[in-house]
């Protein structure tokens, strides 16, 4: 079995593919877990990986370890990241303003699908809960989505975001902040129920 | 998913006005530093001022519990793993593109 691989997979180069196979082997997940995170859907995610590992192979030999290889790898998938294209039309990048973001009526305090006396995994069993939550995130600004997908989803530390997105630790608290504001937002006032299929609103499913 | 119940005695403030008499901190002011509270970056001074006033400020109460319970639904969201099929193909595909060049 390992030889008829073998004889599939293309010659390699004379530059180390061992050490990219490790390199794939123990970060693959990770980067397309973020990648997923980013993007929303699979496709897209799977090209933002192949986009990171051909980038990261190419720029292996010059990996000097100054970085762990998780944060080097994160930085190299969030530029190609921003590369991307959204396939969609529009989307332009905006900036966030706090004023926009703070709740002007009773409303829009709090979320609209109560979620009180939940677990977080029971809450997200609820579909529109985490179609209201997917859509939020992927309505994001990509910057704003980075820092809160990097801090919030993956878990790190502030200063390590910013070193990924060439950022000062203020800069990303305060993009991290916007982008909580504006998630919360999208959960409370938007609605999160059709208003054509009135259910009420109330759902305590 | 609710985080600690606050402890704070909830007054239910009668007279509004009350919520922001001078040396008090302000809705808006702390509506910015909301995600620090959260994550426990703040002094803790501060953090006691914007103790009081979450006690004495119903919206600002809610507002922070639909924050934190926003952030928490963020570190909850599923994602799904990589197929391992997808792992050997993107592998291949990565390699034919690299020595292709
Ligand atoms: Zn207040």
């Amino acid at each position: 079995m390992a030889s008829a691989l073998k004889k599939l997979s293309p010659p390699l180069p004379s530059q180390e593919p061992d050490e990219f196979d490790t390199l794939y082997r123990d970060h693959v997940d990770l980067i397309y877990r973020y990648a997923h995170r980013l993007c929303g859907e699979t496709e897209s995610a799977k090209d933002l990986v192949q986009e990171t590992f051909l980038n990261a192979y190419r720029g292996l030999k010059n990996f000097r370890g100054e970085a762990r290889l998780s944060t080097w790898l994160y930085t190299i998938a969030s530029r190609a990241c921003l590369r991307m294209r959204r396939k969609r039309k529009g989307e332009p990048e905006y900036e966030l303003s706090l004023d926009e973001l703070v709740p002007t009526s009773e409303g829009e305090f709090r979320l609209q699908i109560p979620v009180d006396e939940l677990t977080p995994e029971e809450a997200l069993q609820n579909k529109e809960l985490r179609q209201a939550l997917d859509q939020a995130i992927d309505a994001l600004p990509k910057k704003y989505r980075m820092v809160l997908v990097l801090r919030d989803m993956e878990g790190l530390q502030a200063k390590e975001v910013g070193t990924i997105m060439g950022l000062n630790e203020r800069a990303v608290k305060s993009r991290l902040h916007r982008a909580r504001l504006f998630v919360r937002r999208e959960l409370s006032a938007r609605g999160i129920i059709d208003e054509n299929d009135h259910k009420s609103g109330g759902l305590r499913s | 998913m609710t985080k600690k119940k606050s402890a704070t005695t909830k007054k239910k403030q009668a007279n509004p006005s009350s919520r922001h008499r001078p040396g008090q901190i302000h809705c808006l002011k702390l509506l910015r530093q909301l995600s620090a509270y959260i994550d426990g970056e703040l002094p803790s001074d501060i953090c006691q001022e914007i103790r009081s006033h979450l006690g004495d400020c119903p919206n600002c109460e809610v507002f922070i519990l639909s924050l934190q319970q926003t952030v928490i639904l963020c570190r909850h969201r599923p994602v799904p793993p990589l197929k391992s099929a997808d792992r050997v193909a993107l592998r291949r595909a990565i390699l034919k593109k690299a020595i292709a060049k």
